[in-house]
């Protein structure tokens, strides 16, 4: 690669092994260890996740609100959620840390909590949001995302190898 | 079945393949990937004036047309937001990153066609 700039002088460390006074530049000008390696990803598929949530959480609310209100304002949740975790995990710093922790929690109770209910209470939920049926309809991928996302959490946790 | 959706479906696919097998090797995004995921951008832009076109001529979103075009929008969106995310860490995790590109393209490029064609709601 001929491109000047290249950030990570490393190529070969070790995926998500936080280095002290890297001089790895984040989101904001910041050194952020979350958003390297694998976290690279996690954070592209949150991305991913929050504007196809959001798209349709508005296109739901906007279009058929009545039909299935709760439903509804669950997937509109979701898609805040997805979109608080991305940012978060993205960001640097302890208290981003922290919502990121909280966001990608609530992400889990979510879909287990609606994937339950949506196959006992099929009238409250109809298949059309995030979380039916685990998130069936997206692969199941919101159920593996937040599972990924704490153990990376757990990974990259402040103080843990830092400072 | 529509070209356009065959060609749109090779060049996803092979796109994520190819990163995906950098990604394999260990690689940080290199100008194969990362020209594999300007080709997504490409087709995206022929299959947006390709649209253009086949609406002003007389074949009709069957679907809803704002919802296709939302669609096509979005889509032209992400291989940019991949390329510059993945290019400010280069390990090789940046290369599936480049190669969730493609994949959401491929999705989003199924979801376009049953709009065009008029089948299923959201």
């Amino acid at each position: 690669m001929g491109r000047g700039g290249r950030a990570v002088s490393s190529r070969k460390r070790t995926d998500g092994a936080d280095r002290p006074g890297s001089a790895e530049i984040g989101l904001d000008g910041l050194p952020s260890s979350r958003a390297k390696g694998p976290g690279r990803l996690l954070i592209a598929v949150y991305g991913i996740f929050a504007l196809a949530t959001t798209a349709r959480a508005g296109f739901q609310i906007a279009t058929k609100f009545a039909e299935a209100p709760v439903a509804y304002l669950l997937s509109a949740l979701a898609a805040v959620v997805y979109v608080v975790a991305t940012v978060s995990l993205a960001r640097p710093g302890a208290r981003a840390y922290a919502v990121s922790f909280i966001a990608v929690s609530l992400e889990l109770v979510g879909v287990l909590t609606v994937g339950a209910l949506s196959i006992f209470d099929a009238q409250a939920f109809p298949s059309d949001t995030v979380w039916s049926a685990f998130g069936r309809g997206y692969g199941f991928v919101p159920l593996v995302l937040p599972v990924l996302g704490l153990l990376w959490l757990r990974r990259t946790r402040p103080g843990r190898d830092g400072p | 079945m529509d070209p356009f959706f065959v060609i749109g479906v090779l060049v996803c696919v092979l796109s994520a393949v190819l990163c995906v097998g950098a990604a394999l090797l260990r690689q940080p995004p290199n100008d194969i990937t990362i020209l594999s995921v300007a080709a997504v951008e490409l087709f995206l832009l022929a299959y947006a004036v390709g649209a253009a076109v086949r609406q002003l001529t007389g074949e009709p979103v069957l679907g809803e047309p704002w919802e296709f075009w939302g669609y096509l929008l979005t889509a032209l969106v992400v291989p940019v937001a991949a390329f510059w995310w993945s290019i400010l860490d280069k390990t090789r995790w940046s290369n599936i990153v480049l190669a969730a590109a493609g994949l959401t393209v491929f999705v989003m490029l199924f979801r376009m066609q049953q709009i065009w064609e008029g089948v299923a709601g959201l």
